[in-house]
């Protein structure tokens, strides 16, 4: 299964703020994203800003359970994405990816696997083709490029850029020239482009910079408490798609 | 004759495996968001450039070549024959430089980049003075005011360095001051306090914030920083008419050593050449992170006002004994050299001071030049690797800086 070109994801953390509201949520996300980031609530979420922290130490349930209480993601989205931290579960990649499996997401993107547990990428490549998932990677703008090259050649569902150094912390990074430069090294893997994404003009040149799928997370769950307001935010950032 | 060069060099994107992303702690406000509010803007795409090669700004390479870059690679015969093996031995100096030390690479376009921000003032901490030097030196030709704070060890000891820095307009405080909260709180503890470059690093950062128009700029540590030195490796490179066996620097945050190493380790990681050369950092046994140092994420400075990045490190707030070698008493390297050590790329040693400054001696005797304290770590190293390489073999090291403003250094050795 793959992503449609270009695209609009949002991430949310499961069971943040309650069971309940989270369900809500995707209820009313429905047809408005085209693909969902599941965050697997952690007590260390490190490499996320102070926004999606919260989520992570707020969140009713945690750690695999939290993403059990919906059973078919597939219901919400075509292209239901697990995202936790691979520190968890060094010793059970198998589990996670069969919960993943058993909820119809289609692959489990660690961020901090490439940082710090690179010599883990073989293992978890092989976990998720064998559990009929597929592999998917984040990377940071400073990530080698022989690195790089040899993930996208995993044929991975796609590659994830944090565009800045942490989830919805803005930085003036020129953002466009670290997405060409690292289009230009992947080819045609799929390009997914997130962090601190905010308004459809951002949405709109970062596709034109050669992203494929853009990511939002910080901004949604800052207006969560209104859901009328949210659903307006996803609207307002599809315009940014041509 | 070679050209300054044109472009920068970004190792993250070469290195055997990724730089961990820099961190926030789990308490307070985000550090990662403070940096918009401290640091030039140019200078934090820098730190996230995903390029190989970063343009260096026309305005940036004049002043370059008007302050003698590329600077002068040259054989140090003396040295060769008094160690008497028939080791070749290369240096390049970049004591050269008006301030007498590298750190005029970098000082002149963090202070453009600040400049062109529309910053009225730039601040910065120093530990032996070259950087709080260069920054005044760039300061004073960019047209923006300066402030530094000096780790009070070496405000008392080297006298004339804050006098040079004061010709230049710039104010410079012994750290701790009574300027910010940091230095109260340090002063409080602790009244003799010598200071520490974590430290000096804290004061500049809360003086930054405490006034309008002001930009922090750093002296070493961060990517962008060594990433300005490489000017000297890509120099170094067009130089040296033989492939060297050994490149040596010496390492306070890692900014001379990368700024030599960078260049030559890229392309042996490229497979494009210096496929049989080694690298070999030298600390002080002052601040003896490479060799003695925790690989985690700590803070740069100790105030933990700066995001936590993963470096070697022996914790914030270790304050190093004083040394001569001001410039190496910092408790953590670069997060790209700490991977390099990690990854068994760079080698890594540390010497006393006093092993350190006699080697300095033999340099001053034999080739003309009293090098800086810190430089003379380098030279030792150089010395002793030299007595035990074979004939022919070819050494390089990075004469950082000159050791004229270091007179109570000498003093005892001499």
């Amino acid at each position: 299964m793959g992503i449609s070109r270009p695209s609009l994801g949002l991430y949310l953390t499961a069971t943040y703020p309650s069971v309940r509201h989270f369900i809500e949520v995707l209820n009313g996300v429905r047809g408005l994203v085209d693909f969902l980031e599941i965050g697997i609530p952690t007590g260390n979420p490190k490499y996320d800003g102070p926004v999606i922290r919260v989520t992570h130490h707020g969140a009713e349930l945690k750690g695999l359970e939290a993403v059990k209480v919906v059973d078919d993601y597939g219901r919400y989205s075509r292209v239901p994405v697990l995202m936790g931290y691979v520190a968890d579960y060094v010793d059970s990649l198998n589990e996670a990816a069969s919960v993943a499996r058993s909820v119809n997401a289609v692959s489990i993107l660690f961020p901090d696997l490439i940082f710090d547990y690179p010599e883990l990428i073989d293992r978890y490549v092989e976990v998720m083709v064998s559990n009929g998932l597929r592999p998917s990677f984040f990377i940071s703008s400073k990530t080698p490029y022989k690195l790089v090259k040899r993930l996208s050649e995993y044929n991975p569902l796609f590659i994830y850029l944090g565009l800045y150094a942490a989830t919805g912390i803005k930085l003036p990074i020129y953002v466009e020239q670290n997405v060409t430069t690292i289009r230009g090294i992947i080819g045609d893997t799929f390009l997914v482009v997130g962090f601190a994404v905010n308004n459809p003009d951002m949405v709109k040149s970062l596709i034109k910079a050669g992203a494929d799928g853009v990511v939002v997370g910080t901004a949604f769950i800052q207006r969560m408490s209104n859901l009328e307001s949210a659903l307006s935010l996803l609207k307002w950032l599809r315009g940014g798609l041509p | 004759m070679i050209n300054v060069p044109t472009h920068w060099y970004n190792i993250a994107v070469d290195l055997p495996k990724p730089l961990p992303p820099p961190m926030d702690p789990y308490e307070g406000e985000s550090r990662i968001a403070l940096l918009n509010r401290i640091m030039p803007s140019e200078l934090l795409h820098q730190e996230f450039t995903a390029l190989q090669y970063v343009p260096i700004p026309e305005e940036v390479r004049d002043i370059y070549a008007r302050l003698g870059r590329p600077t002068p690679l040259r054989r140090a015969r003396g040295l060769e024959r008094l160690i008497g093996n028939g080791v070749k031995i290369y240096y390049k100096f970049e004591g050269a430089l008006p301030g007498g030390s590298h750190k005029l690479n970098t000082a002149v376009p963090q202070v453009y980049y600040a400049f062109r921000d529309g910053a009225k003032e730039v601040a910065t901490e120093t530990g032996a003075g070259q950087w709080g030097l260069a920054v005044s030196i760039a300061a004073a030709l960019i047209g923006v005011k300066a402030t530094v704070f000096m780790t009070k060890s070496s405000f008392m000891s080297k006298r004339q360095r804050v006098l040079f820095m004061r010709t230049y307009g710039a104010t410079v405080y012994p750290s701790p001051s009574e300027v910010t909260k940091y230095g109260i709180e340090a002063l409080k503890a602790n009244p003799n306090h010598p200071g520490s470059l974590g430290l000096a690093i804290s004061e500049a950062i809360d003086y930054t914030l405490q006034g309008e128009g002001r930009r922090y700029i750093p002296g070493s540590v961060l990517e962008f920083v060594l990433m300005h030195q490489t000017v000297i490796g890509q120099e170094a490179i067009e130089q040296i008419p033989e492939e060297p066996d050994l490149v040596v620097g010496c390492v306070g945050g890692g900014s001379n050593f990368a700024g030599l190493t960078y260049p030559f380790i890229g392309a042996k990681l490229r497979g494009e050449g210096f496929e049989g050369t080694r690298f070999l950092a030298v600390e002080s046994k002052a601040a003896p992170k490479l060799t003695q140092g925790r690989y985690e994420y700590d803070f740069p400075d100790s105030g933990g006002l700066l995001p936590m990045i993963r470096m070697l490190t022996l914790g914030h707030n270790y304050v190093p004994p004083p040394s001569h070698a001001a410039g190496l008493r910092y408790h953590g390297a670069a997060p790209s050299l700490s991977l390099l050590v990690r990854e068994g790329i760079v080698e890594a040693r540390a010497y006393t001071q006093e092993e350190a400054l006699e080697a300095g001696v033999m340099f001053a005797r034999s080739e003309g030049i009293v090098p800086a304290p810190e430089s003379s770590h380098a030279i030792r190293a150089v010395i002793d690797e030299a007595r035990r390489m074979p004939k022919g073999s070819v050494i390089l090291f990075n004469l950082s800086g000159h050791g004229l403003l270091d007179p109570d250094a000498y003093e005892r050795v001499s």
